[in-house]
């Protein structure tokens, strides 16, 4: 088992916002989690993560078979986890090749791999960058520093082919973008659906999960999932909205969608 | 606090007469009386508000020994060491000048045309009105003056560049060192740059001494920079925690010359640097820049004036610091814009970055207007390093302490990307990478 949550409880500043969520992600699967604003879909990713302010006060999340809350987000990162950031941070001064490399080694490193040379990390690079279709002049920028909404979101994609996660938590990836600039992001995120990376696509609106077809969709509500199901549980959830769902909605899905 | 000047103005009266020419023995007499006179910069000097000088008073230096104007010019038996310490910036300058607890003991070049490299005494001999009227020029009165009236009542040991017109000197390296060995001490030493028209230049100077020292170094430069003429001039200070550097360059630009700055602060216990340009010709330039990256109790102060005194100059002043610990730093930038000096143009920024909630930086820049049609920006910023960024790193597999170093290298870098010499500015940003980690501390996690 990649990920498995148990019973997760989750306070902010002292407010409960998880409130006992259960989610188990198999290698290989792509998880859409969706919900309404409010239900605790971005602090899902951020404690998975390691953002500090989020206390977690019950339950457990365990990655490969790992306690994942008791590690410091770097070794999260080496152990495997990448979240796409939903506002990628701007960094000027900080170049963006020679922070990913420095990133790259320090998780190869933490894995007991040989640290690449700048002569094979650029190699490496080109060759993400042209599965990804993405210039090369993001290499040379600071990063984030200037970007576009859309550019911002591609480096993010860009860090996760260079770093190759077993996890990928996709936090809003959709947001702000454009459907053109959509649809690349989308393409980039297909290229690397991979048998041992699983990830998990959080998003407000069904229209991502036209380009990242998931193999299953959770909806968060108030802190815990209240459905699963197929791609066509968003459809029902795009056609209704989520004010249906609020309404009891949820008693009309078949039984085997409802937690 | 005046004890010090007492007990310094005492040692001063009852040494054995320098070397020298009448006016400058009644010179030193004046600067005598005015030192113990005045004493020491106080709280209410608004120059010295914040720099006090507990630091100096704890080390309670005497003045250093006076050798009687004899300046050894050979470093055989001095006991030198400029081992273990940082290597030095350049690999191969032109001229290396080894000045070691206030004495200029080495000097190594070429002879090149036009370039004259001399110590104090044979320079008072060759160009005595011209050293004449900057030494008398030095403000010497008042208790913010004293470590300029100290400076001109012991002068003896000094240092004297004189570049003649279109002459080139190259890269000259000027290291600086203090022993500590004869117990806690107040070295003075006068230094003398004199470019004339079209003449350039490159000044490397380092400061730093072994880490026992516990020594004073007290310095007083002026540099003349005549019609085009060029000063490139680095400073790097890496001197240990018991080290007072008092600096003081005082700077005159005739028309169209160019006299840039770089100042990198990266240790010291207490230190400040004056400098001041004035703008005597048309058309001249000035740029100061500086960063300090400071730790435990340090205290660096930068004092940065330009009088705009001719039409058509331009200066810049631009520092970054890094403070952690309980260390504190002072920039005071100011800039005079006298009238009739239309087409000025002046920039400011000081901007401020503080690691520990002990540290302190107190920045002030200050503008004075009285010309028409100037260009004026100014800016001061005080921060602390973004909670984000530091995550946002993190969560890509870099520690914390690396993703400090990071973010604190690039705030630095935008002093070191202003050099020209960029393989210098590599050299400077690996100095201030290694004199980071002692303060990039681990904060404290609220959660799990």
């Amino acid at each position: 088992m990649m990920l498995e949550i148990k019973n997760l409880h989750v306070t902010v500043g002292g407010k409960a916002i998880l409130k006992g969520l259960n989610l188990t992600v198999e290698a290989g699967q792509v998880h859409a989690m969706m919900g309404p604003n409010g239900a605790g879909k971005s602090t899902l990713g951020n404690v998975i993560a390691g953002r500090e302010g989020y206390e977690v006060t019950r339950g457990e999340v365990l990655f490969k078979g790992k306690n994942l809350l008791e590690l410091e987000p770097e070794e999260r990162a080496c152990e495997g986890i990448f979240m796409a950031f939903q506002y990628p941070v701007e960094i000027p001064g900080v170049n963006n090749t020679y922070f990913l490399r420095a990133a790259l080694n320090a998780q190869r490193k933490y894995r007991g791999e040989p640290e690449l040379d700048s002569m094979q990390f650029l190699k490496l690079v080109r060759e993400k960058l042209k599965i990804l279709h993405i210039s090369d002049d993001l290499l040379h920028r600071a990063v984030n520093e200037g970007f576009s909404g859309g550019e911002k979101k591609r480096n993010e994609i860009f860090q996760m082919a260079v770093l190759e996660p077993r996890l990928a938590i996709l936090d809003e990836t959709d947001s702000g973008l454009d459907i053109d600039a959509l649809r690349l992001v989308a393409k980039g995120v297909n290229r690397l659906r991979s048998d041992d990376r699983a990830m998990i696509v959080i998003t407000h609106y069904q229209r991502l999960l036209d380009h990242i077809v998931p193999d299953k969709v959770h909806v968060l509500a108030d802190g815990k999932i209240v459905a699963s199901g197929g791609p066509d549980l968003a459809l029902k959830l795009e056609e209704q909205g989520y004010t249906w769902l609020e309404q009891g909605g949820i008693q009309s899905l078949e039984v085997e969608q409802r937690v | 606090m005046s004890a010090l000047a007492q007990q310094w103005g005492e040692s001063l009266r009852f040494a054995a007469p320098a070397q020298g020419p009448q006016w400058l023995n009644e010179l030193r007499l004046r600067a005598t009386n005015q030192l113990t006179a005045h004493g020491l910069p106080q709280r209410k000097d608004e120059d010295w508000k914040y720099t006090p000088l507990r630091i100096l008073e704890k080390l309670n230096p005497a003045i250093a020994g006076n050798s009687g104007g004899v300046v050894a010019d050979d470093g055989s038996d001095t006991g030198v060491r400029f081992e273990n310490l940082t290597p030095a910036l350049l690999d191969s300058p032109d001229y290396l000048i080894n000045i070691y607890d206030g004495v200029l003991v080495g000097c190594e070049g070429p002879d090149r045309p036009g370039v004259t490299i001399v110590p104090l005494s044979e320079g008072l001999q060759r160009y005595e009105p011209l050293l004449r009227k900057h030494i008398e020029s030095v403000d010497i009165s008042g208790s913010a003056q004293a470590f300029a009236a100290l400076n001109t009542a012991s002068l003896d040991h000094g240092l004297v560049i004189h570049i003649r017109e279109q002459a080139d000197a190259g890269t000259i390296l000027l290291r600086w060192a203090l022993s500590g060995k004869a117990g806690p001490a107040i070295h003075n030493f006068r230094v003398f740059l004199l470019l004339g028209e079209g003449a350039r230049m490159q000044l490397v100077e380092q400061f730093e001494s072994a880490d026992h020292s516990g020594s004073a170094l007290n310095v007083v430069a002026h540099v003349e920079l005549g019609t085009n003429a060029v000063l490139d001039h680095l400073r790097l200070q890496n001197e240990s925690e018991n080290t007072v550097l008092m600096s003081s360059t005082r700077i005159e630009q005739a028309q169209d010359s160019r006299y840039s700055y770089a100042g990198f602060d990266l240790g010291g216990g207490l230190v400040r640097h004056e400098l001041k340009t004035v703008f005597v010709g048309s058309g001249a330039h000035a740029v100061f820049l500086g960063a300090f990256v400071l730790d435990n109790a340090r205290h660096v102060d930068n004092h940065i004036t330009v009088d705009h005194a001719s039409p058509a100059c331009s200066s810049d002043q631009f520092f970054r610091g890094v403070l952690g610990g309980r260390s504190r730093g002072v920039f005071n930038g100011k800039a005079l814009i006298r009238p009739g000096a239309d087409g000025s143009s002046v920039r400011q920024s000081s901007a401020n970055l503080l690691l520990s909630p002990l540290a302190q930086i107190d920045t002030k820049p200050e503008l004075e207007i009285y010309a028409d049609e100037v260009e004026a920006s100014h800016g001061a910023t005080v921060g602390r390093l973004d909670e984000s960024a530091i995550f946002y790193l993190r969560s890509r597999g870099l520690s914390e302490t690396e993703a400090k170093r990071l973010l604190v290298g690039a705030f630095c870098r935008a002093v070191t990307d202003r050099l020209e010499n960029q393989a210098l500015a590599g050299r400077i940003s690996e100095l201030i990478d290694r004199a980071m980690p002692s303060f990039v501390e681990r904060s404290k996690r609220v959660d799990a």
